[in-house]
């Protein structure tokens, strides 16, 4: 019954040039938040909003190998891990400037990811999903082992980021979340185009067939192992800018906090709460759960409550709560996570498309 | 002109032989009927001759080229494409898009190969549901939207697995009239069917299998008349 109105989400007409309306909006987004810095110089909020944007290249590179080709890696981890600690020891080790040791780590991302894929792409569905996270804990293992040249458990501290400077000019010396905030907003535009431009291309389209039907799509002339491959390695070469991005960032690393499978999941999620296969489904999941996860862990809820008068912060229940809220963030975002999955299977961006398509349906007729 | 020439091709999987020492060829051109009972090994033969299965014995040569043990992708690339006995549209995807994901098979450019999948959409009939995504087609234009989809790739050589399967009549009348619109212009087609009346009508050859094995091969007269296939197949009803 409602089926052509279903063929007008999961499919919009192709586009031609777009609106007027559409471009303004784009480019008023866009200003403001390449301005947002100067508006709002609160470091806390400027944090956050880093850590939204890494999620988003996260999500967006994990999309093209598991929304675009179907092949759902849980082992992501591998590649961002890979990137972090590539940059990370030739920062440390061998005095490599960041910017140059990113484009060593997306090399040895690509090689990780040819190595992991020549093994894991032999087997499909769940089997793959198995292997891709056996793949990335034999890395985590790894790297916590050989301590000679990982400093295993006890991760990698970076001590100073070396000024960034172009012939003589100094553009900067990473004292400040400034230049962060703009190199993960120029890192997220750039998968967004990325993610585009596989979309409405040959590519696309094959990725897209892999992901429906395997072996529809191996009659139909495309080259599975190939097409994979290439998906992965876009997808590798992203986390691994990512993993660089992060360490930097943060400064720390150690195999569980860049390498664990936790990560990998968490890469996941991004993509599945906001609607696998789609250009906008990751900025969507990384705006819900980046926000929401930091609001779990400083026991916002407990607070909440007690402010709203609707738990006395001194009564049993509340110490309770204070008491254990905070350690429970996991499990409430796990049940969230689940809740979304449940009812809203095409992702927060499918359901709220199905929503405004079903008012106007109903408007219409 | 021979298209496509199988050499005692054998398929075993573990003790069980699915096709055991099948020979035959097809003429360019011509209508080429696969048939026999349930298990006989049809499909597994589709299978060996697409690069699905790799033959545990045998060759199979096609336009002269020895393309035993080649991926699928290659072989379609070749010219040879095929449909599935159970329909694998690419659900959520466009009708469009799954013709021009054929089509992409011989040109890189997008505008092309939405032109080219336009043009087999006209070809099939169901040019009017190009935006419409595939897993909402009923059965009979899921059959056609395949029959659309392997001829965007290009191909000199068809296999159709079935594709009456599940129709009613007018349906199946119209899958006949496009086999014969595309035996005119030219293109070899291989045909596993059960429909006894469509298969007699279309094909110009006729192959029976039978546990694996050519029980026959000849015109639909001669095989309408021989006893071995009556015995097995066909039943007296159609003697």
């Amino acid at each position: 019954m409602n089926s052509p109105a279903k063929s007008a989400i999961t499919k919009p007409p192709k586009s031609k040039a777009p609106p007027v309306t559409y471009l303004l909006a784009t480019v008023a987004l866009l200003s403001l938040l390449f301005a947002f810095p100067q508006i709002v110089d609160s470091p806390y909020t400027l944090h956050m909003m880093i850590l939204i944007f890494l999620s988003i290249i996260l999500g967006e590179s994990w999309n093209i190998l598991g929304g675009y080709t179907g092949q759902y890696s849980v082992g992501h981890a591998a590649y961002f891990g890979t990137g972090a600690y590539t940059t990370m020891m030739l920062m440390q080790y061998a005095q490599v400037p960041p910017w140059l040791g990113v484009w060593v780590g997306v090399a040895v991302a690509i090689i990780v990811a040819l190595a992991i894929g020549s093994i894991c792409f032999r087997l499909r569905g769940p089997y793959f999903v198995l292997a891709s996270i056996a793949a990335a804990e034999i890395i985590r293992l790894t790297a916590l082992n050989v301590k000679s040249f990982t400093n295993g458990a006890e991760g990698i501290l970076a001590t100073d980021i070396p000024p960034l400077k172009l012939g003589a000019i100094l553009i900067t010396d990473f004292s400040s979340k400034l230049p962060f905030y703009y190199t993960g907003l120029i890192l997220v535009l750039l998968t967004i185009l990325m993610t585009w431009l596989v979309q409405h291309s040959k590519l696309g389209y094959c990725l897209q067939a892999i992901r429906e039907d395997q072996d529809a799509a191996h009659s139909l002339g495309i080259n599975l192992t190939l097409h994979k491959n290439i998906a992965l390695i876009i997808s590798a070469a992203f986390t691994s800018t990512a993993g660089s991005f992060y360490a930097v960032y943060i400064g720390f690393i150690d195999p569980t906090s860049v390498l664990s499978l936790d990560m990998s999941v968490q890469i996941v999620l991004i993509c599945i709460i906001g609607g696998i296969g789609t250009i906008f489904g990751p900025v969507a999941g990384a705006i819900i759960l980046v926000p929401l996860s930091e609001a779990l862990r400083s026991n916002m809820i407990a607070q909440g409550l007690f402010k709203a008068g609707l738990v006395g912060e001194e009564s049993s229940i509340g110490i309770f709560l204070k008491d254990n809220l905070a350690h429970s963030h996991v499990l409430i975002y796990g049940i969230l996570v689940v809740v979304v999955i449940l009812f809203m299977p095409e992702g927060v961006l499918g359901f709220i498309s199905k929503f405004v398509h079903g008012k106007t349906r109903r408007g219409v007729s | 002109m021979t298209i496509l020439e199988l050499k005692n091709v054998s398929k075993f999987f573990g003790g069980l032989a699915a096709n055991t020492d099948i020979s035959f060829s097809l003429e360019e051109g011509k209508i080429i009927g696969l048939i026999g009972p349930n298990g006989a090994g049809k499909t597994t033969l589709f299978n060996c001759i697409t690069g699905f299965y790799p033959p545990s014995q045998g060759q199979i040569l096609f336009k002269k080229q020895n393309i035993t043990g080649l991926q699928p992708h290659q072989i379609c690339r070749l010219g040879m494409a095929r449909t599935w006995q159970k329909v694998r549209p690419l659900v959520k995807m466009s009708v469009l898009d799954n013709v021009m994901v054929g089509a992409l098979c011989r040109t890189n450019s997008l505008k092309i190969a939405r032109e080219i999948a336009m043009e087999q959409l006209k070809v099939v009939h169901i040019e009017h549901k190009t935006n419409m995504p595939a897993g909402g087609l009923p059965i009979g234009e899921r059959k056609r939207l395949e029959i659309a989809r392997i001829l965007a790739t290009n191909p000199e050589l068809l296999l159709l697995d079935e594709v009456m399967g599940g129709l009613n009549t007018s349906e199946s009348e119209e899958i006949i009239q496009l086999i014969l619109e595309t035996k005119s212009r030219g293109l070899t087609q291989m045909v596993i069917e059960h429909d006894m009346k469509a298969i007699m009508r279309i094909s110009d050859r006729i192959v029976v299998l039978n546990s694996g094995e050519k029980l026959a091969e000849g015109t639909p007269a001669e095989i309408a008349d021989n006893q071995e296939v009556i015995d097995a197949y066909l039943g007296e009803s159609h003697a």
